[in-house]
């Protein structure tokens, strides 16, 4: 048939019902176009990491009244094209400095000290307690920069350092800052 | 057109670089589950210009925590869009900021200051490093207590003054002995801000270099 | 994220209407990509398409008490997001067909090279030209690959009424890629 429109049968083969051998000869060649029709279909799958974090600022924002213009969409797109051109940091200084953790706490049968320039992991340092007035020390040189940690007191008590700056953790409790 | 299709194979290859180095750095220390989401998060972020370190160290610290999964997920997420506002707040005081000083800005937010904080310690026009010494050094008076006005103020006058980082670096000492005396840290801070206007110095504390005696807690009751 | 079987949809909703805000993101990890083909088809533009999700999501947090069955959240979710499609705005033509030519020769990565790629856009920029009645029937079915009845019992309607639609896709389609070549 001419004109514009597919005969039934090859819509039916565009809708799965039927299958090119089932069409008459004379339509196999209107049948065969129309698939290759269906061919150029897009069915690529698409990721969109980005949803999940916009959906949950979002929500975040409207809890927290966060200034609007800071959290516009068009950052996130226009920054990607910017990536080639994105500042290098100079390399770190290696200065170090070195620095005395100091606890007060009579009634620990353990403290250690867990933080940024230790992966958070609350074994490998421990403080040392000297004499019985339940004063714990440790000792540590550490790069200059900025640091959070905080006292993790019988493994399991996490305390901020009471003769420090402190910030709001994420997790409702507070990190001591050291910035050196 | 051709510009366009190449630019999303550069940005694949360097996505794939920053992808399997974050999930290197998570390796063991967070579930499988938030590694891939901390991937997702940090390429993302990385392909903004950001810096991913924040992101990872909020990641293991939540797990080392004993945090549940979800909660580390809003705490990263939180920090990547403290990240972006740093940017986007220190472009807007004129910086063409790298990722060191945009960390610096994240964590200035995170202790309360906000994007305008940071754009009015931009405008001083000082430059890395001095300008992430600036930010650390201004997060860090905030999480002693001095409101952003006596804040920024004090740093200001001192990025302005075009001093080395290392008397930035002292002023939190400087408020907290202050403080120890009695005063408020918004005292502490405007008191500093007019001695360092009129070009007074104070010397450093004894000890610096050979070793930096951190204040020792005082007892508990 | 515990070990162990993940939550079921039902009860991660639940959760959440109880206060517990942050395990959303569950949800929204779990089908984000699900759907992000269908509302870049449906839009012509990966962009728009990620804006829709955003707001279909914020949308039906905001609505969830209002989601009837929470274990069928999936369903509930995809109306709104429907909702979400047919309500954008038609930008003026020519800029809503760059967007579409732009995202395909984007996407094409390894298959069939510049000629396929040049199908693939033309054939785009003809579902634009659709209703967006018919758009979706050609995308459910051609794109997401569900059957007719899986379509009906989604959109509340009936195979026949949906072969309509589908039929008159499919010669306007025609119509479209004749004038192109």
């Amino acid at each position: 048939m001419s004109g514009h429109e597919f005969h039934p049968l090859v819509k039916q083969l565009l809708d799965g019902d039927i299958t090119l051998a089932d069409l008459p000869p004379e339509l196999r060649g209107e049948g065969e176009a129309a698939l290759r029709l269906l061919a150029a279909v897009d069915r690529t799958d698409i990721s969109m990491p980005a949803v999940t974090w916009r959906v949950m600022t979002t929500l975040e924002r409207r809890r927290r009244r966060f200034l609007p213009w800071l959290l516009a969409p068009a950052l996130a797109i226009a920054a990607a094209l910017v990536i080639l051109l994105r500042p290098t940091p100079p390399a770190p200084t290696a200065a170090l400095v070195t620095v005395r953790f100091v606890l007060v706490a009579p009634d620990a049968k353990q403290v250690s000290l867990a933080g940024t320039f230790n992966q958070w992991d609350a074994q490998v340092t421990p403080l040392v307690r000297t004499g019985a007035t339940g004063v714990w020390t440790a000792t540590l040189t550490l790069p200059a920069g900025q640091h959070q940690y905080a006292f993790v007191v019988d493994g399991v008590r996490w305390v901020p350092d009471p003769g420090a700056p402190a910030v709001d953790d994420g997790f409702g409790r507070r990190n001591s800052v050291l910035t050196l | 057109m051709i510009a366009l299709l190449a630019l999303p194979l550069t940005l694949l290859s360097l996505q794939q670089q920053a992808g399997a180095s974050i999930a290197q750095r998570l390796a063991g220390r967070v579930s499988p589950e938030l590694a891939s989401l901390v991937v997702e998060l940090g390429t993302a972020a990385s392909a903004r210009g950001l810096p991913i370190d924040p992101l990872i160290e909020k990641a293991i610290e939540g797990s080392a925590k004993g945090v549940p999964a979800e909660r580390v997920a809003t705490a990263v997420r939180l920090v990547a869009m403290q990240l972006d506002t740093a940017a986007a707040a220190l472009r807007e005081g004129g910086a063409v900021p790298d990722t060191l000083e945009i960390a610096a800005g994240g964590f200035a937010i995170t202790a309360g200051l906000s994007g305008s904080d940071i754009t009015a310690l931009a405008r001083t026009g000082a430059k890395a490093p001095a300008l992430t010494v600036g930010l650390r050094v201004a997060g860090t008076l905030a999480a002693l207590g001095v409101p952003p006005a006596e804040d920024i103020g004090l740093v200001s006058v001192t990025l302005r003054s075009g001093e080395p980082s290392a008397d930035l670096l002292l002023l939190p000492a400087h408020v907290q002995s202050e403080v120890a005396k009695g005063v408020t840290p918004a005292q502490a801070a405007a008191g500093l801000a007019r001695a360092a206007a009129a070009q007074a110095r104070h010397g450093p504390p004894p000890g610096r270099g050979q070793g930096h005696p951190h204040p020792p807690a005082p007892p508990h009751p | 994220m515990r070990s162990g079987p993940q939550a079921a949809d039902g009860e991660i909703v639940r959760a959440v209407l109880a206060g517990d805000r942050e395990r959303y993101a569950r949800l929204v990890e779990r089908y984000r990509d699900r759907y992000a083909r269908y509302a870049a088809r449906m839009l012509g533009s990966a962009d728009a398409a990620e804006d829709a999700l955003q707001d279909a999501f914020v949308r039906a947090f905001d609505q969830l008490a209002q989601c009837k069955d929470p274990d069928n959240f999936i369903g509930w979710f995809f109306l709104i997001l429907r909702n979400r499609c047919f309500a954008e705005r038609r930008r003026n033509r020519t800029s809503a067909s760059l967007d579409a030519a732009n995202d395909v020769a984007a996407e094409d990565r390894t298959d069939g090279g510049a000629e396929s790629a040049e199908r693939r856009r033309a054939l785009q920029l003809a579902l634009m030209e659709l209703t967006p009645d018919q758009r979706e029937v050609f995308v459910l079915k051609h794109v997401e690959g569900l059957s007719y009845n899986e379509i009906a019992e989604r959109l509340s309607t009936s195979v026949p009424s949906l072969k309509m639609r589908m039929h008159r896709a499919y010669d306007k389609l025609r119509e479209q890629l004749r004038d192109h070549t």
